[in-house]
């Protein structure tokens, strides 16, 4: 077997992709499918933070991760890329933006997006949702990780960490 | 036989004592039947310390009365609360003076303060909870979690473990064992474990695993309360007259006040009353996850029979890995030498299984 392995040429995403696409159920059919991500994936693009059902943000940022990674690589010059933008984005001046602005901006990522589970407020439709976000927004923070330097557990564990070296060194 | 009988309570009868089946037998014969003079002397005991308990109460209860009706007519402060979020606009609130307390001023706000909040801070200087305003103020409410921004939070919670411990050991000895509660060192959460040294009328007493478990158990217990810490300011002639079956905080009672003008500051938990400075967090409720990690029996001039409880805690919510807890509680159970007293002996507790081990260690070099 001489053949080179497919997985070497194709361009390898630091987010991991469900194998199985997600089926967006909708009334037109495959058709319908497609319709439904272009519109959430120009969404992104455009407003860099939105929020969707868990299934559409998914399945947009595989969508999206792909997307941009191709289209990084190729350059904005390419044919293919351009094509494929024109596809995807429903709107003439994201795809100035996206050229111009995000894949500059991109150029050193490893991956475009963040994936957060949203908390459903009560009562409502009890459906799990999800916020997608481009990386480097100028939004504040969706999540801080607040840590406490000072707190009892942390001095605890560092005055352990301390004595446990004075005694190994004693030894 | 002396040595199957257990002094702490609430112990599971299966973790000592050969005879236990026999012994059982007969104590619950005894109870039935006819009580002995060892059972008689031992519920004169009990009575005599909850007389005592509930004397102690009476007064406390008396004093606070009396405080309240001193104040007459009731005149109101203007405090500015200030949140902690830069963005938020300070609050004015009218409370009353000399009545009204740091505690009242969470109730205006969210529920979520009543519950979190441990220490207040009033211009700037560690207020108790419930302790009341006597002028116009700013206030701050710290939470745990404000520890990075005022680190005297986790001074204030590790004494109020201190303090819980010290209720915790009155109560969970049994009635025959005369327990003294002597004085808690000041906290140092670097020392990795909090204190308390108590009397206890025991020659030579080394807790089993499943004692200190029975009196964590009971720690956490009381902690699950939720209890407030009230606090009063008294004079030294009525914390004497409190404290009159105690002979140590007798003699602790007058230095403390020559330091503090004449003032001693009682803490009550429940029914529980004890001597501090303070401040402490606002309720026992604060405290989570919590373990007694060792009983070591000290050095003093004053009595042979000196022990240091001690314990390891952490605030309630905090999730910490269960390997990184037994890491603390390892630690808990070396002998913490704050205030520079010296133990009996060296690591009066540990695992069973390292006793046994140790066991076979001397039972193979004596074979070998």
């Amino acid at each position: 077997m001489n053949q080179a392995k497919i997985l070497n040429l194709v361009a390898k995403l630091k987010h991991t992709n469900n194998i199985k696409p997600r089926k967006l159920k909708n009334y037109r059919g495959p058709e319908g499918r497609i319709a439904m991500l272009q519109k959430s994936l120009t969404a992104l693009l455009k407003y860099e933070r939105i929020e969707l059902n868990f299934n559409r943000a998914d399945e947009t940022r595989a969508y999206a991760e792909i997307f941009m990674s191709q289209i990084a690589k190729q350059g904005s010059q390419n044919q293919k890329s351009i094509d494929m933008a024109n596809f995807w984005i429903l709107e003439n001046q994201i795809i100035y933006k996206l050229f111009n602005v995000l894949v500059p901006r991109f150029s050193n990522d490893v991956s475009y997006t963040n994936l957060y589970h949203h908390p459903n407020v009560y009562p409502g439709i009890l459906r799990p949702k999800a916020i997608l976000e481009l990386k480097n927004n100028s939004f504040p923070k969706v999540s801080s990780s607040i840590k406490n330097q000072s707190s009892v557990e942390n001095i605890l564990l560092k005055e352990s960490h301390k004595r446990h070296f004075i005694d190994v060194i004693t030894q | 036989m002396e040595s199957t009988v257990c002094p702490v309570r609430h112990v599971p009868p299966s973790s000592y004592g050969r005879f236990r089946n026999a012994c059982c037998a007969t104590l619950r014969f005894q109870c039935r039947f006819s009580s002995t003079d060892s059972q008689k002397a031992a519920a004169q005991t009990a009575a005599i310390k909850s007389e005592w308990r509930r004397r102690r109460n009476v007064i406390f209860d008396n004093e606070k009365q009396r405080q309240q009706s001193e104040i007459g007519r009731i005149e109101k402060v203007a405090v500015k609360y200030l949140p902690w979020d830069k963005d938020e606009a300070p609050i004015e609130m009218r409370m009353n003076k000399h009545l009204s307390t740091p505690y009242d001023c969470t109730k205006h706000l969210t529920e979520d303060y009543t519950k979190t909040v441990c220490l207040a801070l009033v211009d700037r200087r560690p207020w108790d909870l419930q302790k009341p305003f006597e002028q116009d103020c700013e206030l701050e409410l710290i939470t745990m979690a404000h520890s990075n921004k005022s680190p005297v939070v986790n001074t204030a919670f590790w004494r109020s473990c201190s303090l819980l411990m010290g209720c915790m050991v009155e109560a969970s000895f049994k009635d025959e064992i005369q327990v003294y509660l002597h004085s808690f060192p000041k906290p140092d959460l670097k020392s990795g474990s909090f204190t308390y040294d108590a009397v206890i009328d025991l020659p030579d007493w080394k807790p089993t695993q499943a004692e200190l478990r029975a009196m964590s158990a009971a720690f956490v217990k009381l902690s699950n309360q939720e209890s407030f810490m009230e606090r009063l300011e008294v004079s030294e002639e009525l914390a004497l007259d409190m404290f009159q079956d105690n002979p140590f905080k007798n003699k602790q009672i007058p230095n403390i006040a020559q330091n503090h003008n004449g003032k001693i500051v009682l803490y009550r938990i429940g029914d529980f009353i004890d001597i501090s400075q303070g401040p402490m967090v606002g309720s026992t409720g604060i405290i989570g996850k919590a373990t007694i990690a060792s009983v070591h029996k000290v050095e003093s001039n004053e009595t042979d029979r000196l022990y240091r409880f001690q314990g390891v805690a952490l605030p309630k919510g905090t999730r910490l890995n269960h390997f990184a807890w037994s890491v603390l509680e390892k630690d808990a159970r070396k002998f913490n030498d704050l205030a520079s007293v010296t133990p009996v002996r060296e690591s009066v507790t540990s695992a069973p299984t390292e006793v046994v081990s140790d066991e076979e260690k001397e039972r193979s070099s004596a074979a070998n």
